[in-house]
């Protein structure tokens, strides 16, 4: 008690409003307990919070991890309050003019932390961000300078949930106010089902102004099938293996042509574990977006260390499985639609009659369809069932389109609009429905971009994507049957929850917004880079604006268009451009010198 | 009247030891010059040391990366300013004229920003890229792989308007104190034989098991014989693999001295060496100017022609390409170590499969080497050359 009325007293000279909700709160959340060294140490749910031995010289070791990062005159974020330490360890080594806010979801905590031990004048130069998450993110959103985060991850884990809320709050304020142009190469795979998402994000990036190298590998599939037809195993994926490198080298060459400021990997994108740690090594920026199923698909356990983030379509373990394989930074964004390519049609007489149908599926023969898909065909209705990999299904025979052939995406949104209700079930290794049903599939997203009603398999994230209004889901394979019969009956109905999910796919769910929300992450994490471009502080208006008149970069800014983004390197290469027949003045061949040197840290090959 | 001269060498130490020739034929022919060199700052201790340098002035490589790092990401006034600074703080006024004797961009921009008028790698600004005769020689010597041709030490002369120094004086190395056990390096009866366990390049790396072989038959045949282990830390490993292979017997005659040693003390440890053998370029050219006599390996796309250690008497192993590797790195599948101990006891034997033995000489035209059992006949080749890309060198 004594030390929490001293602290009160000490905090009360800069933030009274904070020492009165510290008054009124309960405290109480962590357990006190005394270390080895006999500093108080804290524990919560039976783990420690800080170090059961020294508290204090472990936080030291952890501020130090975290300092070199941070920039002059970042905000730096501290999530997780505990007893301070790590807090306090921080303020005593941070850079001059830099300051320092901690996030503060529970002043309870906050209470406990200042009853435990005398804190010094250093508590007044914190900026305690408390409320909501929507209200702290706002408030940090207010902040002039760039936000460093510093995760103190023992006491964090406390309200993982609070932090992850306030990041995506905050995610959508720095998208709101996003104005630069990046430069992105996103990497595509050779195959498969990530290769359209891949041109979708492609398609995104460009429509947010931003500029796009697209590094398309589906031009080598034909040689990987051939590669693939050796009849020894051995052979086969060595000479694969052997063909991705060289795709991944090619990339490289690719990337060092034209570096981007973000290398963004798409699952199956051929980039091996060296190419990546080449990459960071010469310091650039990669992110993959992995549109799968951890659980299926499991080579992000070897490239997990490789890219400085990590995409998500999972969360919880999905998220704590990557972490654990190396990944530095994950994040959750969930699966999206093109709307310039899923979007309501209408149908010729002919055009409904080959695609049209009561109830239709689309998709490929995994196991658990097979079993499920017999069960829901009927006479009350018709049913088509389009796609491949059915060959054997022999109850499904008679429904199956085309004889089993693969459709195009025209075709699919003819089916998606052709049908009175698309059933959606997403696939699983085993017979029944997914065992675990978390992840929210594209189909998912496309048919509501289509205006297409549809059944879908109850998801743990769906949800937070799409209301009960908006999508109708079943929990078992026995409640299908009288759902169709329910929903057939029902156009009105139907068209009222698909007109709805289109327009929360408009509005929430197109890969535009992925994409912000994918450069806003990054951005975050990466303030005084990607952030910063993203803020537009490096356009040739805002160089000038932070640029002296007087001093010798303004008049080369003043050569530039103001909204044109101006670095080093366009800086050089203007003054090349105007070189014949003149002399550079000494400034001209400073600049020339630094990007001398800037050419030789990118040089990748 | 007396003009300020400066000389740029920004590669690494093999290059700045074969700006020698250069600076020498410089002060012959303008003793009244005051000539600096600009030279990697990591390097300048041995710049200090060349004859007729009058001062050193260091390029701070790591500096300017670090600036270069912080510009990329944001460019400031600040970035530009300290830039500036930083050269005034070395120099109050430009220099009347830089021999720039590297193409890479920053050779030829700290000659346009330290200097008046500038000589050397290129002709006209420091964009033009237009490459100066003695420079499109080098290039096109290196893309062709002819033979025999100007020594890349005597083309620097060039570069700089001269033609090769009468007289090539040793480095005078500094008494400089080794650590107390390398102390008796050299102090007693030899021949000391230096061995560069090392080199700059993977490429270019000796493999253990040669070095171990030929130690092991050096120590066996040349009773008085002493080795002495040269590298820096990052060799320290494969010397010790060397020394840990040796029979025991032969450990109290061999000195390890890698990573230990600074620039100078290298330098006073290879004069003290009878001998240095080795595949590492900078340590070659650094023992061959401090008056050692050397023994190089040459493989990988090192080539006697164009890199062997500068003035007489000294010896190279060249590797010959197979059809397989003219366009590749020369990778040796066995190594001239017997040959090599044959050289030490005074004897050359050239038949060596896929090596050949080659000696060097000097004359008015600079260095040069002949294949073994061959008469040094000086190739006309050179004279064409020098009076092809410089008539006032002939007359």
């Amino acid at each position: 008690m004594e030390y929490l009325n001293h602290n009160l007293e000490r905090l009360g000279h800069s933030d009274p409003a904070l020492v009165a909700a510290i008054k009124d709160s309960r405290g109480g959340i962590l357990t006190m307990t005394s270390s080895r060294e006999g500093t108080p140490s804290a524990t919560h749910g039976g783990q420690w919070i800080h170090s059961a031995y020294d508290p204090r010289k472990e936080a030291g070791s952890w501020a130090e991890q975290q300092v070199g990062e941070w920039k002059t005159g970042e905000l730096g974020v501290v999530l997780g309050v505990g007893l301070l330490y790590h807090v306090e360890a921080l303020v005593l080594i941070k850079p001059s003019e830099s300051r320092l806010a901690v996030v503060v979801p529970d002043v309870s905590v906050l209470k406990d932390a200042l009853g435990a031990r005398p804190l010094e004048s250093w508590i007044n130069t914190i900026q305690w961000i408390t409320g909501t998450p929507n209200v702290m993110a706002e408030q940090l959103a207010l902040q002039s300078a760039p936000l460093r985060f510093f995760t103190y991850g023992p006491a964090a884990r406390l309200h993982a949930e609070e932090h992850q809320r306030l990041e995506a709050s905050l995610r959508r304020i720095v998208v709101g106010k996003a104005g630069g142009q990046l430069h992105v190469a996103v990497v595509g795979p050779i195959y498969g089902g990530s290769l359209p998402i891949a041109r979708y994000v492609v398609r995104a990036l460009s429509e947010l102004g931003h500029r796009v190298t697209w590094i398309d590998h589906s031009v080598h599939h034909g040689s990987y099938e051939v590669f693939g037809s050796f009849r020894e195993e051995r052979y086969r994926l060595t000479v694969q293996s052997r063909f991705a490198d060289v795709l991944s080298f090619s990339t490289i060459a690719k990337i060092a042509e034209d570096p981007p400021d973000l290398v963004l990997a798409i699952a199956q994108a051929p980039l091996t574990l060296a190419v990546l740690q080449h990459l960071r090594k010469k310091r650039f920026t990669t992110a993959m977006w992995f549109v799968e199923n951890y659980r299926h698909l499991t080579y992000w356990r070897q490239l997990a260390g490789g890219y400085d983030h990590w995409f998500v379509i999972q969360q919880a373990e999905c998220i704590e499985a990557l972490k654990r394989a190396g990944a530095a930074q994950v994040h959750y964004l969930p699966m999206a639609a093109d709307a310039a390519v899923h979007h309501p049609v209408t149908l010729t007489t002919n055009e409904q009659q080959e695609y049209g149908a009561d109830v239709s599926f689309v998709g490929a023969g995994y196991d658990n369809r097979r079993r499920l898909l017999p069960r829901w065909l009927s006479k009350e209705w018709t049913f088509k069932l389009w796609g491949n990999e059915w060959d054997g299904a022999g109850d499904l025979s008679s429904v199956l389109q085309r004889n089993g052939a693969r459709i195009d995406t025209d075709a699919c949104v003819k089916v998606f609009n052709g049908t009175a209700v698309n059933l959606n079930l997403h696939s699983s290794s085993g017979t029944g429905l997914d065992a675990h049903p978390d992840f929210v599939n594209p189909r998912t997203f496309e048919l509501a971009a289509c205006g297409a009603f549809q059944l879908v398999d109850e998801r743990t994230l769906l949800p937070e994507l799409f209301s009960p209004d908006e999508m109708v889901c079943f929990r078992s394979p026995d409640d299908v049957p009288s759902l169709i019969r329910t929903w057939l009956t029902d156009s009105d109905g139907r068209r009222a929850h698909a007109e709805a999910a289109r327009r929360r796919v408009l509005r929430e769910h197109t890969y535009r917004h992925r994409m912000q929300d994918l450069l806003a992450a990054v951005g975050m994490q990466q303030p005084d880079r990607i952030g910063s471009i993203l803020r537009g502080e490096r356009s040739a208006a805002e160089l000038r604006q932070r640029t002296d008149s007087a001093t010798e970069l303004g008049p080369l800014l003043s050569r530039f268009p103001s909204d044109q983004r101006v670095e080093l390197k366009d800086l050089a290469a203007d003054i090349r451009a105007r070189a014949p027949g003149r002399e550079l003045s000494r400034e001209e061949l400073l600049v020339l010198m630094l990007d001398s040197y800037r050419a030789e840290t990118r040089d990748l090959l | 009247m007396t003009r300020r001269a400066l000389v740029i060498q920004l590669a690494r130490l093999g290059d700045l030891v074969q700006t020698i020739p250069a600076i020498t034929a410089l002060k012959e022919s303008h003793a009244d010059w005051d000539v600096d060199l600009l030279c990697p700052a990591p390097l300048a201790d041995i710049g200090q040391l060349l004859p007729g340098i009058s001062a050193v002035v260091k390029w701070d490589g790591a500096a300017w990366h670090r600036r270069a790092i912080s510009a990329e990401a944001q460019i400031r006034s600040e970035h530009i300013a300290e830039a500036d600074a930083e050269l005034r703080a070395t120099m109050e006024d430009r220099y009347d004229c830089a021999f720039v004797l590297n193409q890479h961009p920053r050779s030829i921009l700290a000659g346009a920003l330290l200097a008046r008028e500038n000589l050397g790698a290129i002709t006209g600004g420091p964009l033009d890229q237009r490459l100066s005769p003695w420079a499109l020689y080098i290039r096109s010597v290196s893309t062709a792989k002819q033979s025999p041709r100007i020594h890349l030490a005597d083309a620097f002369c060039g570069m700089c308007g001269m033609s090769p120094p009468k007289q090539i004086m040793p480095i005078r190395v500094p008494e400089t104190a080794l650590p107390t056990d390398l102390d008796p390096i050299g102090q007693s009866e030899g021949p000391w034989v230096g061995v560069l366990v090392g080199a700059g390049d993977r490429e270019r790396l000796v493999p253990v098991a040669a070095w171990e072989r030929m130690i092991t038959e050096c120590l066996e045949i040349l009773p008085a014989s002493r080795i002495v282990l040269v590298g820096d830390q990052h060799e320290q490993e494969r010397a010790q693999c060397i020394q840990g292979s040796l029979p025991p017997f032969f450990l109290g005659r061999v000195w390890d001295s890698t990573g230990r040693l600074s620039l100078i003390q290298l330098a006073g440890l290879l004069a003290r060496c009878q001998i240095v053998i080795g595949a590492d370029t900078g340590p070659l050219h650094l023992a061959a100017a401090v008056g050692t006599r050397v023994i190089g390996w040459y493989f990988a796309r090192a080539r006697v022609h164009d890199t062997g250690p500068y003035g007489p008497h000294h010896w190279v192993w060249q590797a010959e390409r197979g059809e397989m590797e003219r366009m590749h790195a020369v990778k040796p599948s066995r190594w001239p170590i017997t040959e090599t101990i044959a050289l030490l006891r005074g004897h050359y034997d050239t038949t060596v499969a896929d090596w050949s033995l080659w000696e060097s000489y000097r004359d008015h035209w600079g260095a040069y080497y002949v294949e073994a059992g061959r008469e040094p006949v000086e190739p006309i080749q050179r004279e064409q050359v020098w009076r092809q890309l410089q008539p006032s060198s002939v007359s």
